[in-house]
């Protein structure tokens, strides 16, 4: 597979306050590369860095091979971006921004809107769409003239759920149509649904990156399975079961903690006499979320991290 | 070239859709031209000699610049900022010179058509006299055109908000307005006024082009002003630019 971006060593401080601090992560070609953390864990300013929007303080870059510093120009041709914080003039018209923003032909840029189910509101003005709408639009709008690398950020903020699955499902299509996608999210459930790959960052840095799969199995490993405790049950005997590291009351109900295997043996257990089990019964299986929230909050992760938020604070 | 043709051609319809464009650069020159050419006799000696009418709709060409750039260029662009149009832009094929570029030819048009409009209306209900020196009224015109363009782009990159903007421009147009030479006629204003009227940019405009059109005077200091008003809003906009790319 052939890496479409490369970076490392990334570093970008506004006044004292370091931004990004020592990223370093690779895309590799028709993948969805996920960037994910917290407001404020420096997402942004590392994919707008990517981009030739902002010039890091020193580290190194490559975007298909070329450096986002000195190939500004020549990316902009191969690159298309939609961005965190932009808009379009409200009483552009959407065919207007679509020809504006394209190579000016008319055919291609009716497939277009027809493609993004925009044809319909080929003479509607910018400040009249709606919120998924506009965004629909600036998916469109990223990938005019055929980009090879699609960054998208903070693509679905502001949607209602029925909008956010759309364009989960539009961004798909990018990716089967063959283009790299560099999706900026602080949503992980669209993070677990969408990226192939995911680099999590917290206080400008890269706290751990790899897939869905890899960062539940080292973060998240527990499931969890509650019910009501049957008057035949002995809690005790939970405790032995394979899988299980910890039995826990919770007013009438009981949670057994630990890994995957303790699913099938806890369930048996809790079957009563009359073979049915108890209504309640419910499993949590790890889910991203929960590897994500074990990385963002961890503090004992990255002792490093630590002592510059530290030192932020004091600066404060 | 096409895309840029296009971009130039885009920002023109959006221009001519807002509606404070269509009041301040059309309609309000018109207006007041007409009813200030009409309110003082024809013999009134406050005007150097020439008719009111005559001295003011070639005053008024001055209110049209001065509309363009101080109220609709700078209002237009700090919205832009706001909004994240700017950055939108910055992401796509066009040029970092190709948006201000646009909006100086876009806005020389329109301050042709929109004088076009006035000159019309006023020899409409007044009747014109043909201009002394037709060479110097053109000159006067498009650089006093120039330097408040220029003036409007650096405002608008300046500003931080449409609101911001809008707010600044009116306290800038109304005095530029009332003391420029479309307001009371300068023999008529006191000392004090006066010299505050001798200061204010919109007066050299005005004057670039009343004295070769209605023939009060050489107007090569006034011209020599609006050539460093350029050059000096030209840097100032130029650097305001260049200040994004961090």
């Amino acid at each position: 597979m052939t890496t479409v971006i490369e970076v490392h060593g990334l570093m970008k401080r506004y006044g004292p306050h370091l931004a990004v601090d020592d990223v370093g992560f690779a895309v590799t070609e028709g993948e969805i590369f996920g960037i994910l953390g917290v407001n404020g864990a420096g997402k942004t300013t590392t994919v707008e860095c990517l981009q030739g929007l902002r010039k890091p303080d020193s580290g190194h870059m490559r975007v298909l091979g070329l450096d986002p510093r000195t190939a500004r120009s020549r990316l902009r041709a191969l690159v298309g971006s939609q961005l965190q914080s932009s808009a379009l003039p409200d009483r552009l018209r959407v065919d207007e921004a679509v020809l504006l923003f394209g190579d000016g032909d008319r055919r291609s840029a009716d497939r277009l809107l027809e493609t993004w189910n925009l044809a319909g509101l080929r003479r509607s003005s910018f400040a009249s769409l709606s919120g998924g709408q506009r965004q629909r639009l600036f998916i469109a709008l990223a990938l005019l003239n055929g980009p090879q690398v699609v960054f998208f950020d903070e693509l679905t903020q502001g949607l209602d759920p029925l909008a956010r699955r759309e364009v989960w499902g539009a961004i798909r299509d990018v990716r089967d149509c063959g283009t790299t996608v560099v999706l900026v999210t602080h949503f992980m459930d669209e993070a677990e649904v969408l990226c192939d790959r995911v680099a999590v960052m917290r206080g400008g840095r890269v706290v751990d990156d790899g897939t869905p799969a890899e960062l539940i199995e080292r973060h998240a490993r527990s499931t969890t399975v509650t019910f009501t405790r049957p008057a035949s049950l002995d809690p005790a005997a939970l405790a032995g079961l394979p899988g299980v590291d910890r039995v826990e009351p919770d007013g009438e109900c009981i949670r057994v903690t630990g890994s995957n295997q303790l699913v099938a043996p806890v369930c048996a257990a809790a079957l009563g006499d009359d073979h049915l089990g108890p209504p309640d019964l419910r499993v949590h299986h790890p889910e991203l979320e929960d590897a994500l929230i074990a990385l963002i909050s961890d503090t004992g992760a990255d002792p490093r991290s630590e002592a510059a938020d530290r030192t932020l604070e004091g600066v404060s | 070239m096409r895309s840029l043709w296009r971009l130039a051609v885009t920002e023109m319809k959006l221009f001519v859709r807002e509606p404070m464009v269509l009041t301040f650069v059309f309609a309000f020159p018109v207006l007041t031209v007409l009813i200030l050419g009409g309110v003082f006799d024809e013999d009134d000696p406050n005007f150097e000699g020439a008719l009111p009418s005559d001295f003011y709709v070639a005053a008024y060409i001055g209110v049209v610049i001065a509309a363009i750039g101080l109220v609709m260029l700078p209002v237009h662009l700090a919205s832009y900022r706001e909004r994240g149009v700017l950055r939108r832009f910055e992401v796509s094929r066009y040029p970092r010179w190709a948006l201000p570029a646009a909006w100086i030819l876009v806005a020389m048009v329109i301050a042709a058509v929109a004088v076009a409009v006035l000159l019309v209306a006023g020899h409409l209900v007044y009747g014109l006299p043909e201009p002394d020196d037709l060479l110097g009224v053109a000159v006067g015109t498009l650089l006093g055109t120039f330097a408040f363009v220029s003036i409007g782009i650096a405002l608008g990159m300046a500003m931080p908000s449409a609101r911001s903007a809008q707010g600044l421009g009116m306290l800038l147009f109304f005095p530029f307005f009332l003391l420029g030479g479309a307001g009371p006629p300068p023999d008529a204003m006191g000392d004090p006024m006066s010299s505050i009227a001798n200061v204010i940019p919109l007066t050299h405009v005005v004057r670039s082009i009343q004295e070769p059109w209605l023939d009060l005077g050489t107007p090569s200091g006034h011209l020599a002003v609006l050539v460093g008003l350029a050059l000096l809003a030209t840097a100032g906009w130029v650097a305001l630019s260049a200040r994004t790319a961090d």
